[in-house]
């Protein structure tokens, strides 16, 4: 009897897909399908936008799945395409190199009703080269580095917007509501 | 918490996104993509190939009717030098690089000039074809 797609392993049907299976990538699609737009969602798109730049992604990963050898996850692999168009989109849009002049307003957290807060509202609190760095890093699984190349930052800049949006998280996920600062803006 | 402990804890927290309500519908808007770039794909390399086919047959029956006939006008047996010339230049050149490769054997020479011009020309259609398919993945 033929194996269902819902029991083969993602390394597996990336293998078909590259083959010219549809359906296979559409099994692809539907398990993770989420997880990439949900991270794009926190690196700052609007849900249309994240949704637009999710579908690409997978159109692009579709094209490349040849060159997915299961080194890393299906979903790494294709969070990591998704970022970089995401990255390349926000380019073209000059107002994201704008948006890294502009000094950021004092950003008070405090706790929510239940003394916790989850990752997506506390992402909310980053000014938004914060958030791009830490998703990058953190949710897209981009070196340091590979970050400062796509966003055409210093890497001293990046490792600075790093450590200072995981600074404010960690203030504002272990619950201590203190005031997170006033951004500073190292070029 | 140090940053060895929250390090690990924000990746953990990353990769945890729960399965979007719409999770299926985005899966067929993708399969539908798919399928329609497929398809777009597969019409315009038909066209480009028929489009190359067509101009192929035209210049050729042009050719052989009017530039290899010796009252034919001083600009066209200009035209049909000029292209009999390229098409030899071309041919030494594959055969000295055919005779570097130690391929000297092949049957190339046989090959009449034109033959090799349409041979080059029929590269160059699929080169750009394969150009414009990249172009609009790209798009």
């Amino acid at each position: 009897m033929a194996q269902s797609l819902l029991d083969r392993h993602d390394v597996e049907l990336a293998a078909l897909a590259a083959a010219g299976g549809r359906r296979e990538f559409g099994e692809l699609v539907r398990r993770h399908g989420s997880a990439v737009r949900m991270l794009l969602r926190r690196m700052g798109a609007q849900s249309a936008e994240a949704d637009d730049v999710a579908q690409d992604a997978f159109l692009q990963a579709f094209e490349k799945c040849a060159e997915f050898r299961g080194e890393g996850t299906f979903a790494a692999w294709v969070k990591r395409i998704a970022a970089r168009l995401y990255l390349k989109r926000k380019a073209k849009d000059a107002r994201y190199v704008a948006e890294l002049e502009p000094e950021q307003a004092e950003v008070t957290v405090s706790p929510d009703a239940a003394g916790l807060v989850d990752l997506d509202e506390a992402l909310k609190s980053l000014s938004e080269v914060e958030r791009l760095c830490v998703s990058l890093c953190h949710g897209a699984g981009l070196s340091h580095p590979e970050i400062a190349s796509a966003m055409n930052l210093p890497l001293g800049t990046v490792k600075s917007h790093v450590k200072r949006g995981l600074d404010k998280l960690r203030a504002r996920l272990s619950g201590g509501g203190e005031p997170v600062g006033r951004a500073a803006h190292v070029v | 918490m140090s940053s060895d402990e929250f390090d690990p804890m924000i990746e953990r927290l990353f990769s945890r996104s729960p399965q979007m309500a719409d999770a299926t519908l985005f899966a067929a808007e993708v399969e539908t993509k798919l399928q329609s770039s497929s398809r777009v794909r597969t019409v315009a390399l038909t066209v480009a190939g028929l489009i190359g086919g067509i101009i192929a047959v035209r210049e050729t029956t042009n050719v052989s009717l009017n530039l290899n006939d010796g009252s034919s006008p001083v600009a066209g047996r200009a035209i049909g030098q000029g292209v009999q010339a390229a098409s030899l230049n071309v041919q030494e050149a594959v055969n000295s690089g055919l005779t570097q490769f130690g391929l000297s054997d092949m049957a190339l020479g046989s090959m009449g000039g034109m033959q090799l011009f349409w041979i080059a020309a029929g590269a160059l259609i699929a080169l750009a074809a394969a150009g414009v398919m990249r172009l609009s993945q790209e798009i």
